[in-house]
């Protein structure tokens, strides 16, 4: 297929946090508010005169100030955030709005208070606590932290945070979800007219620009690939859903690709499953309640302890697989990630073993060290599934 | 007479005194072990004729605990040996009692002793209990009385189900098993390890998620609790516990709590959970709750609180003769197995507090005098070395005057007001073991400086749990801390139930060079500086 | 009279034996360590082997 209009402004746009459009967003006046969970609706930062900056650490190879701080026994996300909160990345925002999901990112929130990398007047922040059930306990007590935690905190920056500014975030949201979901539905296709790691970057724009300055070039993406004519034959050998923690690094999802797998779906942190559905506001709900719901709802992280949480993550997967047709599911966790550690293995057995889903477990770094290790599996395991699909179709390459 | 015969027989023995050896550069507590890295005595610790007369008498009252235990039900305690791997570790019990208590003489082998029979005489209740109710064994009369708890949810509140029995889920399998023996655990964690789980998580969790896959927790009741405290991987383990408890026909309910407590938002959700929690159980076990029921074991707690809070100001004398794995222990079986169930440690708090004002109002100073520093032990120590107090103290003068999990929750729970009661639980609840200041917040694990400072301490042991990553994330910011603040400061790495990555030898380093190189000062006992325990229990 | 003063002075001197022989039996035990020594070098190896050769019903 012939390359995307702006692959390579997206590629560049992702090369740093402070990219040319977080430069001019606050250049023209707004203010930017980080958050690094999905736990943070970004919808509540979205506000008119806000932008939200999910953050990330681009080409961050060494920790040093990281291990320092939070030892080199700890999540590579979270010292290569700190790292580059210290290196001076993040001076454009306002507030860092956490939450304690998981100790090793709750600590590394915490040093944006004690050792205040941020330098930026003013700069704010806080932490929820998050809930572990979606129970109506679960939601008031979230809703309760997320007023008092960051909307309340946006307020204080002069920034409306009424009704109406909650609609108009809403409107926005539904509109990146709409664009983004058309796009990632192009991933259904027999061949697809999206890779995996073109649409990887265009929902890492979505999530880490502000969004009036990102949309014009997502419209544009959408109507380039509606009309997209595919390569005659499938380039890819295998249908894979990426699921697990933090992948905010499309190379990646390319290294994945370049082993003859096509990522279909992506149902990780930062990926569009969860992020980009469309958000109600139901006729008894506010604005804020609707937010706070949607995002508890959808929330597929691997600390949920109740039961309909614990089946939504693999019914999820599982669901996808039928939607975008995938031959297997790769489960990603990162070193040292407590969570992922035990739902990679749980999710992985529940699918391979009772739901009879090829999976393939693999554990990385939060850069890209070790791909050849990778590189070694996902082949072996895209081999695999070529060979059952031989043995059940007769057929090669998917069509 | 007595005292001139005493102290001829002290006199013509005191080559067997292992603190005499130590004073007299002699030898010392290692002097008396086998050379095998067994951790076995060749005899046990003379003490004087006094002192060894004492302890051999709470040996025979242990024993006796044990034998009740067996008399009891022999067939299910011996079925129950060959079924558990776990079983088998509780036989090394009495190694650890010596283990825990070597070096202790006068009124801290009182209090130690005192503490000491009534550990073993709770746990052989408790395991009695379960062997003889293990569905797994045959049941027994309340097997479907009984509630499976996660072992770190305190059970005080289930004192409003009189009818029914609350139980640890982990306790005996996993935990306190492996203060006895360091070697359980490791076998547990491969298993869950050769399932794929990683070995950077939290080595408790693992061997929690090891026992559920090989099958080993007993079968008893009808519904588990399951809980996030006290962190991250305690929620993920019991994702699979549950499988397993599933595959046994028990229902799970998980009950979380705010992980930063000292909010109002978090109490009160925390105070919501608890009135869910209570509402599950009453319809799982078609009971209701019986409020005066909790009261009555609530004022249990309130008044081992009461003692607590008395106890700490005496901690911060240099009188006390409680402190140590003395005192830690016997607050963690207290506080987090009893918590106000059992009327006979309210009894015990009684005799022990009464020989502490005792020890106050003569001056007493303990370990004989050769206490040197004064340290505050924070941060979740390693279970699999529990006498590390001890020796500390043995080898180089360190009396551990109180650690980070004995000031769990502490306020008091209202005795008339049921609404009351249930916030005053919530917080007390959400205050768990590892739980208070290891997580939830800065504010919560940067106390420690008022808590050294609270307690006159000079020095803060940390904990350094390598797979805890709350505690990795505060590692520079404790150390500037303490340079700050002035406080002497060690990092104590440990892996908390896998005695393999940082064996108790590596532990004893940390320690040793930073007393050799950084204080410049001799051991009291240099038998302890270095020695081999790896085979050891 | 004097037989049932024989009779009681014989038990008190059985019991007294039995207390003598029973504190000279667990002192040496417990002075010994002789109970951890047969655990540790006869009981817990041969447990360990038995659980070592346990089928166990292992899955998550």
């Amino acid at each position: 297929m012939q390359d995307l209009k702006y692959t390579l402004y997206f590629e560049t746009l992702l090369e740093e946090a402070n990219n040319e459009l977080v430069r001019k967003a606050v250049e023209e006046g707004d203010i930017a508010l980080g958050y690094n969970c999905y736990y943070i609706p970004e919808t509540l930062l979205n506000l008119p005169g806000t932008f939200s900056s999910r953050l990330r650490a681009p080409n961050c190879s060494q920790t040093p100030i990281g291990d320092y701080y939070l030892t080199n026994r700890n999540c590579p996300y979270t010292r290569a955030i700190l790292e580059r909160a210290v290196e001076g990345s993040y001076n454009y925002l306002s507030a860092l709005f956490g939450a304690e999901a998981c100790s090793a990112m709750e600590r590394m929130e915490e040093h944006f208070e004690q050792i205040a990398p941020v330098k930026h007047d003013p700069f704010v922040t806080t932490i929820i606590d998050a809930p572990l059930k979606s129970d109506r306990a679960a939601l008031v007590y979230y809703m309760n932290e997320l007023r008092d935690k960051v909307v309340a905190k946006v307020a204080e920056l002069g920034i409306d945070t009424s009704d109406e500014a909650l609609l108009a975030a809403i409107e926005d949201h539904n509109e990146v979800s709409a664009i983004i979901t058309e796009i990632g539905d192009f991933r259904k296709l027999d061949n697809p007219t999206v890779t995996g790691y073109e649409f990887h970057l265009i929902q890492l724009v979505s999530e880490v620009c502000p969004h009036r300055l990102i949309l014009p070039y997502l419209r544009e993406t959408l109507e380039e690939i509606r009309n997209r004519t595919p390569d005659p034959e499938p380039a890819f050998r295998a249908r894979v859903i990426l699921a697990g923690s933090e992948i905010d690094d499309p190379e990646f999802t390319k290294l994945l690709e370049f082993c003859g797998a096509r990522v279909v779906g992506d149902r990780y942190c930062f990926g569009s499953v969860p992020s980009r559905e469309h958000l109600d506001v139901r006729d008894s709900e506010s604005p804020f309640e609707a937010i706070c719901r949607h995002y508890l709802e959808t929330n597929l992280c691997a600390r949920f302890m109740s039961e309909d949480k614990i089946d939504q993550r693999t019914d999820v997967l599982e669901a996808m697989v039928k939607e975008y047709k995938a031959d297997g599911v790769v489960i990603e966790s990162m070193k040292f990630c407590e969570f992922w550690s035990y739902d990679k293995v749980l999710s992985s057995h529940i699918l391979s073993e009772e739901r009879g889903i090829p999976t393939c477990q693999i554990e990385k770094d939060y850069t890209l060290t070790g791909a050849g290790q990778l590189r070694t599996r996902f082949q072996a395991f895209v081999e695999g599934l070529e060979i059952k699909r031989l043995e059940t179709t007769g057929k090669g390459a998917q069509s | 007479m007595k005292e001139r015969i005493i102290s001829f027989i002290d006199d013509k023995l005191k080559q067997f005194d292992p603190v005499w050896l130590a004073e007299n550069g002699k030898g010392g507590q290692r002097t008396r072990y086998r050379d095998d890295g067994s951790g076995i005595a060749r005899y046990r610790e003379w003490r004087g004729v006094e002192d060894t007369f004492q302890d051999y008498t709470a040996w025979l009252k242990n024993l006796g605990y044990m034998g009740a235990m067996v008399a009891k039900d022999p067939i299910k305690v011996m079925k129950g040996i060959w079924e558990y791997r776990w079983m088998g570790s509780f036989l090394a019990s009495f190694a650890f009692v010596d283990r825990i208590y070597e070096g202790y003489r006068g009124r801290e082998l009182d209090i130690a002793n005192i503490h000491g029979n009534a550990i073993v005489r709770i746990l052989t209740l408790r395991i009695g209990l379960i062997l003889h109710n293990d569905k797994r064994l045959g049941g027994g009369e309340m097997t479907d009385k009984m509630i499976g708890l996660d072992e770190t949810i305190p059970p005080l509140f289930t004192a409003g189900f009189p009818t029914l029995n609350a139980e640890p889920m982990q306790t005996m399998p996993e935990f306190v098993v492996c203060d006895v023996d360091q070697h359980l655990d490791p076998y547990y964690i491969d298993v869950a390890e050769s399932y794929g789980l990683a070995p950077d998580v939290c080595s408790r969790c693992s061997a929690e998620t090891g026992v559920a896959i090989d099958d080993a927790f007993p079968v008893f009741g009808k519904l588990v609790l399951s809980t996030n405290q006290p962190c991250n991987a305690s929620e993920a383990t019991s994702m699979f516990q549950r499988r397993r408890f599933h595959q046994k026909g028990i229902e799970d309910y998980p009950f979380v709590f705010a992980m930063q407590h000292n909010t109002k938002n978090g109490n009160e959700y925390s105070k919501e959970e608890l009135r869910q929690a209570i509402q599950k159980i009453e319809e799982v076990y078609d009971v209701k709750y019986d409020w005066n029921a909790l009261f009555e074991k609530a004022k249990n707690m309130n008044h081992q609180n009461q003692i607590e809070l008395e106890k700490w100001e005496i901690f911060a004398t240099p009188y006390s003769p409680l402190s140590g794995i003395n005192e830690s222990l016997y607050k963690l079986v207290e506080w987090a197995l009893v918590n106000g169930h059992d009327e006979y440690f309210n009894e015990i708090d009684d005799k022990v507090i009464g020989i502490m004002r005792q020890a106050v109002r003569d001056k007493y100073v303990p370990y004989k005098g050769k206490t040197r520093h004064r340290a505050f032990l924070w941060g979740p120590s390693a279970m699999y070395y529990t006498d590390f107090p001890t020796w500390a103290q043995n080898c180089w003068g360190i009396d551990i005057v109180l650690n980070m999990d004995s000031t769990m929750g502490h306020n008091m729970i209202d005795t008339e007001d049921p609404e009351q009661a249930l916030e005053d639980l919530a917080k007390f609840s959400e205050k768990g073991v590892m739980r208070h200041h290891a997580v939830g917040g800065w504010d919560n694990v940067n106390a420690v400086w008022e808590w050294a400072n609270r307690l006159n301490c000079d020095m803060v042991i940390c904990n350094d749990n390598v797979a805890c990553k709350g505690m990795n994330g505060v590692h520079a910011l404790l150390e500037e801390q303490a340079q700050q603040l002035g406080f002497h400061f060690v990092f104590l790495p440990h892996d908390l139930e896998d005695c393999r990555t940082i064996p108790r030898k590596e532990i004893r380093k940390a320690i040793n060079d930073y007393m050799s190189i950084v204080m410049g000062e001799e051991p009291l006992d240099a038998t302890l500086v270095d020695f081999d325990d790896a085979e050891a229990w | 009279m004097k037989k049932l003063i024989g009779f009681l002075f014989k038990l008190v001197k059985r019991i007294v034996l039995i207390g003598l022989g029973a504190f000279v039996l667990t002192f040496t035990i417990y002075m010994t360590n002789a109970e951890n020594k047969l655990i540790y070098d006869v009981v817990r190896p041969f447990l360990t082997k038995h659980y070592d050769n346990q089928a166990r019903d292992r899955r998550i």
